[in-house]
């Protein structure tokens, strides 16, 4: 058997490349550029991505030394690849509903990629202490209010429902 | 512009350094040596230290009792972070090689903690020799035993990760005698606390019928009141380390425990766990419900959408077909997608 620190480093290379390919394929399609495979490319990777995220997540957090966030770095990178994986399934559930792959669509993915390559940066500032990415919040965690996190968690509940109704008519 | 390419990636491979992973440490753990090894790339492909490596032992070492033992590290350059792997093992093969595979148990690592690899961060410098002390319980079985200490570091220059092991160190591990006072063979020291508290230890000894206890704080050796085997060492205020140790007497001959230290820490960052979930997954949720509600208006046409994204325009025939045909290798179905963004990029190609 493999430790789970192994096994984190197998997951994580698969998130990052898968995303970074996808990453790739959307900063093409942004550009209308390259082989008009790049549509098909971009939203397969980051399905791909979108798969093997929950076991990055799993087994980082099994490698941790530690035990729970004691860290500000992993809080934000809790937040930070939530964040990435509710855009990146709402770029896919746009495209399967058939949203045109324009600038917004294509700039919606870029968005997706970069806030999880954010994540693995941040990945490396608390292994290494080292990442290309200077400005990622080492020591501040912007962390709302109990009330306020399920605000937002009703309004977003609230325009999924308005966005499945709208579809539907 | 493929040549160019080709070039680039050439060049921006050829620029990239043999190994300098992990230049910040790989943090302190568990691990044999192939495995800090491989932290700096293969084994094979690192530099080889300079270090002059040592471990140094007490004059007797009991089957199963606690002692410390001393690793210096002297005659080494690193990087600029100062900073050197320590690695205690007990062979030189890459495998097989924890402590723990004779028997030998990590009580206490020169950071506080119970690993057999450690990074230090101290002077390191062809002048200097860095000490730092371990204490271990020795193996049950009686005999004599190897062990080593392999250190990896980086390089002034930052280029090269440089690794070296000491030649092996013997150390014969004795019977102990019947009635020696001694701590109980179950009975661990703690290696850590939080500042501002005090912390109360009980002793389990065996044929000790009188204990006390030192406690070294910087250069000073005070003596600690011992009531049913329980003491009390006072909250600290600063962040650092105390050092106590055991003097045990009965029939046998009076023994001195090492000196065990303990370790003050600020309490370590905290953060509402359930909080921080539950915001996580409202993050996730409104990016969802933001990024649906930007969805261009569903048309009759989209709702044909296959995984073939050329179909979502089967109906629309594109821009008309030039007179000398379409691309060559392109299908009519591929004109009507893409035709246009052809005819854009060729005007934009006339026009530069």
């Amino acid at each position: 058997m493999i430790s789970s620190s192994t096994f984190h480093v197998i997951t994580t290379e698969l998130t990052v490349g898968m995303f970074a390919l996808s990453g790739v394929a959307f900063l093409l399609c942004l550009i209308r550029k390259g082989p008009i495979s790049r549509e098909s490319v971009a939203h397969w990777a980051l399905l791909g991505g979108l798969i093997a995220t929950p076991f990055a997540i799993i087994s980082g957090i099994n490698s941790t030394p530690s035990e729970g966030i004691t860290d500000p770095l992993l809080a934000n990178k809790v937040l930070l690849s939530m964040t990435s994986t509710g855009i990146a399934i709402g770029v896919l559930i746009n495209r399967k509903l058939g949203a045109d792959v324009d600038v917004k669509h294509s700039s919606l993915g870029l968005l997706s990629v970069g806030l999880m390559l954010a994540t693995a940066g941040i990945g490396g500032e608390y292994s290494r202490g080292e990442t290309l990415l200077f400005l990622v919040p080492k020591e501040t965690v912007f962390l709302f209010p109990l009330w306020a996190s399920i605000m937002i968690a009703v309004l977003g509940i609230i325009m999924i429902s308005k966005s499945a109704i709208q579809h539907r008519v | 512009m493929r040549f160019n390419l080709i070039i680039i990636s050439v060049l921006l491979i050829l620029s990239s350094t043999i190994s300098t992973a992990n230049p910040g440490g790989k943090g302190d753990d568990v691990r044999s040596r192939d495995c800090a090894g491989s932290c700096h790339s293969a084994p094979s492909t690192n530099g080889q230290s300079s270090a002059i490596l040592a471990l140094e032992f007490p004059g007797q070492v009991y089957a199963g009792l606690l002692f410390d033992m001393t690793s210096s590290v002297g005659n080494v350059e690193v990087s600029s972070n100062n900073m050197v792997g320590y690695n205690i093992l007990i062979n030189s093969d890459g495998a097989k090689d924890l402590p723990s595979n004779d028997g030998w148990e990590i009580i206490t690592d020169p950071n506080g903690g119970k690993n057999n690899y450690v990074e230090i961060v101290d002077s390191f410098s062809s002048f200097n020799t860095v000490n730092r002390t371990w204490t271990l319980r020795a193996p049950s079985s009686v005999g004599t035993y190897q062990m080593y200490l392999a250190v990896q570091h980086g390089t002034p220059e930052g280029e090269v990760s440089m690794t070296g092991i000491s030649s092996a160190f013997s150390v014969e591990v004795i019977e102990v005698p019947e009635d020696l006072p001694r701590l109980s063979p179950d009975w661990q020291p703690p290696n850590s606390r939080q500042i501002g508290e005090s912390t109360t230890i009980k002793l389990e000894t065996l044929f000790a019928e009188t204990v006390s206890v030192e406690l070294k704080n910087g250069g000073q050796i005070t003596n600690l009141q011992v009531t049913n085997g329980e003491f009390t060492i006072p909250a600290s205020v600063n962040e650092g380390v105390v050092e106590w140790r055991v003097i045990m007497e009965g029939e046998g001959p009076t023994q001195t425990s090492p000196w065990f230290r303990l370790t003050a820490s600020a309490p370590g960052w905290e953060i509402d766990e359930t909080n921080l979930y539950i915001q996580a997954t409202a993050l996730l949720l409104l990016c969802l419900g933001l990024v649906l509600s930007f969805r261009t208006p569903t048309v009759s046409y989209l709702k044909e959408y296959s995984d073939n994204p050329l179909s979502q325009q089967s109906d629309s025939n594109g821009p008309p077909i030039p007179a000398g045909g379409i691309p060559e290798g392109w299908t009519e179905e591929q004109w009507a997608y893409y035709g246009q963004e052809h005819l854009d990029s060729l005007e934009g190609g006339t026009n530069q």
